[in-house]
């Protein structure tokens, strides 16, 4: 449109009689100056006259809250119109190759079956402290001395960090609970987002001393929730839960050991598994699982505890298929009373199996019970010791009494 | 206690124990984590490997059996002489992230120039390692074929620099003023201010001398204010030596 006034417009003025310019040839200046301000003036109006040609646009009003305007038919046709030109664009541009993106460790951490010696190498989880404040019960984890600091053997952290999410991913499928602990500046959303994939807790600013061997005092005022097979809160447990003892993890994975002596200790004397990163000048009896890394590397960090947060997801969804399946795959917690009934004798006094028996004795003694024997991931040979048997369980508790 | 605490390692072993005592009393329950720890148990601590033999010698008992040795790597001493060579390399700022761990074998030194490396010493150091390699050449033969490449392309890049400057500059670019001329700005406003302070004192200086040469009294803001004010009165001798 713009060329075609420029035509036009050059036209006209190519069609002027030749007189004129022989007159302005002729004039003064201040002719010349005043003829060209009215040809702008002229060419102001034309533009005027045609913006009032247009059809009326009203300016749609912005409404406060939504901050739409009232005229919503022709998003549809907008947007379809940018995906259009999005799809036309797309091909445009540079190709940008793979590469390192920090914010994708949290966002979409790695998975246990990504462990390789390169992710950990890129990730510097080999650097290892001063020669000098070396823990000697690290010397199986050393590969060697480069640059007077310790260089932790790939392998060795491979090994540990599978093993350690074999643990989690088993804990999360028996519903145990995943404690994921890291304090240190700049671990909190790699913890925050391990937890949430493993339904766990987190913890990143600071452990209260106390938290386990003294709950009931430090973590009495907690809220406390009773959640049936499928992750869904049972409301009508609160009377029952006044009286119970504070809640303890199952499982504790600590980031930085040398900071939460006190939490592993708490742990080591209420006989909780604990894992760690333990660095070349940490003590690696602290932990019950070691995963010799570097401890000071947050990406490193990022790494491990995405890992272990993938592992707690998949023991979680494991844990959901089952229970859609219609099998529970934990031990229900003790001495709990569906809401509106009465203790049963079975409860108060729960049957004893010896355990060892072979599957066909435990199923006539089940049926001797006239309990029906659920699909158990349990073992059924222990190294030692003896199990009691399950209490009837929240889902099904009306069907099977 | 002692001096060493097992009982993270041993949480199964005390667990068996404790269900066994609770079974009597009818209340164990197995936590959950009581199986997958029997099945994998964690390693065995405190162990130390071997590190070096040592051949026996008379009188004397073998020692450091059990330090970590050092990594060594044939690359080490041809970047101690180059770095040697040219300490100022060390100065330059460096990338040392890792992508995906296997950077080192996308790089290929049949060429200095590496896609997606900068050129720096360590291109030197590993173009060397691979002349020596794969071209047999002499360490000093390569180290000179090395360096002078680096060298070639060094200057390379300062002419590209060089000539990038002066497109910009020469399309409307405005790179700031450059540190010459912040100097030279900070220099002039001490020496605006010093000239003001300067010619209030010179008039404050001739006021006084035309004080004592005419025997009028002076203006009291313009000297300083005397302790006693008798002293007023009398001809201020004392502050023009002072001054």
């Amino acid at each position: 449109m713009i060329i075609r006034q420029l035509a036009l417009r050059q036209g006209r003025r190519s069609l002027a009689p030749q007189w004129r310019s022989a007159r302005r040839w002729m004039s003064s200046e201040v002719d010349s100056i005043s003829s060209s301000m009215q040809n702008s003036l002229n060419e102001t109006h034309s533009i005027e006259s045609m913006l009032n040609s247009l059809p009326g646009e009203r300016v749609q009003p912005i409404d406060d809250e939504t901050h739409q305007t009232a005229d919503t038919e022709n998003i549809g046709t907008v947007f379809a119109e940018f995906k259009r030109q999005r799809e036309l664009q797309k091909p445009l541009g540079a190709i940008v190759t793979p590469h390192y993106e920090p914010h994708t460790l949290v966002t979409n951490p790695p998975r246990p079956s990504d462990i390789s010696l390169e992710l950990l190498l890129a990730s510097q989880a080999h650097m290892g402290h001063s020669t000098s404040l070396w823990n000697p019960g690290n010397a199986r984890y050393i590969f060697g001395i480069r640059d007077g600091i310790h260089i932790i053997s790939l392998d060795q952290t491979a090994a540990h960090l599978r093993r350690a999410a074999r643990v989690v991913t088993a804990v999360a499928e028996r519903a145990g609970l995943i404690l994921f602990v890291g304090t240190r500046p700049g671990q909190d959303r790699a913890v925050v987002k391990a937890a949430e994939l493993s339904g766990g807790c987190h913890l990143f600013d600071r452990w209260v001393a106390g938290g386990i061997t003294n709950g009931t005092q430090i973590l009495g005022r907690g809220k406390v929730k009773v959640v049936d097979e499928f992750d869904q809160e049972v409301p009508g447990f609160e009377e029952q839960l006044v009286e119970r003892a504070s809640v303890k993890p199952d499982l504790v994975v600590c980031l930085n050991p040398m900071e939460n002596y006190v939490l592993l200790h708490e742990c080591a004397l209420n006989n909780i598994p604990t894992i760690g990163i333990i660095d070349t000048n940490a003590n690696p009896l602290w932990v019950t699982y070691p995963i010799p890394a570097n401890d000071d590397s947050l990406r490193c960090v990022q790494v491990i505890c995405g890992i272990l947060g993938r592992a707690g997801e998949e023991g979680k969804t494991r844990r959901l298929a089952a229970a859609q399946a219609g099998n529970i795959t934990f031990t229900p917690a003790d001495g709990f009373v569906m809401p509106g009934e009465e203790k049963t004798e079975q409860q108060k006094l729960p049957r004893v199996l010896k355990l060892g028996a072979s599957i066909e004795e435990l199923e006539k003694q089940d049926a001797m019970g006239n309990r029906p024997l659920k699909k158990d991931p349990l073992p059924r040979n222990f190294i030692e010791g003896e199990v009691r048997e399950r209490v009837p369980r929240f889902h099904d508790a009306k069907k099977d009494l | 206690m002692g001096r060493y605490d097992f009982r993270p390692q041993r949480v199964f072993q005390t667990a068996s124990q404790l269900l066994a005592v609770e079974h009597s009393a009818r209340r164990a329950t197995p936590p959950p984590w009581f199986d997958i720890v029997a099945k994998t148990p964690p390693s065995q601590v405190l162990i130390r490997p071997l590190q070096r033999t040592q051949p026996a010698r008379r009188g004397r008992k073998p020692s450091r059996l059990f330090q970590p040795m050092p990594i060594v790597y044939p690359e080490d001493k041809l970047r101690a002489e180059f770095f040697g060579d040219h300490p100022w390399e060390l100065a330059r700022p460096k990338v040392v992230l890792e992508g995906d761990g296997n950077d080192a074998m996308h790089w290929d030194w049949s060429r200095i120039q590496q896609p997606g490396k900068r050129l720096d010493g360590e291109s030197v150091v590993q173009r060397q390692f691979w002349l020596m390699q794969y071209q047999g050449l002499g360490k000093n033969e390569a180290y000179d074929k090395a360096r002078k490449e680096f060298y070639k392309y060094r200057h390379l890049e300062d002419i590209e620099r060089r000539v990038a400057n002066e497109e910009a500059q020469a399309t409307g670019a405005y790179f700031g003023p450059g540190p010459l001329e912040y100097g030279m700005k900070l220099e002039d406003r001490k020496w605006e201010a010093w000239k003001k302070w300067a010619t209030k004192e010179i008039e404050q200086r001739k006021q006084l001398e035309s004080a004592v040469y005419s025997g009028s009294e002076t203006d009291e803001d313009s000297v300083d204010a005397p302790a006693d004010p008798e002293a007023l009165g009398e001809e201020p001798e004392e502050p023009i030596a002072a001054v």
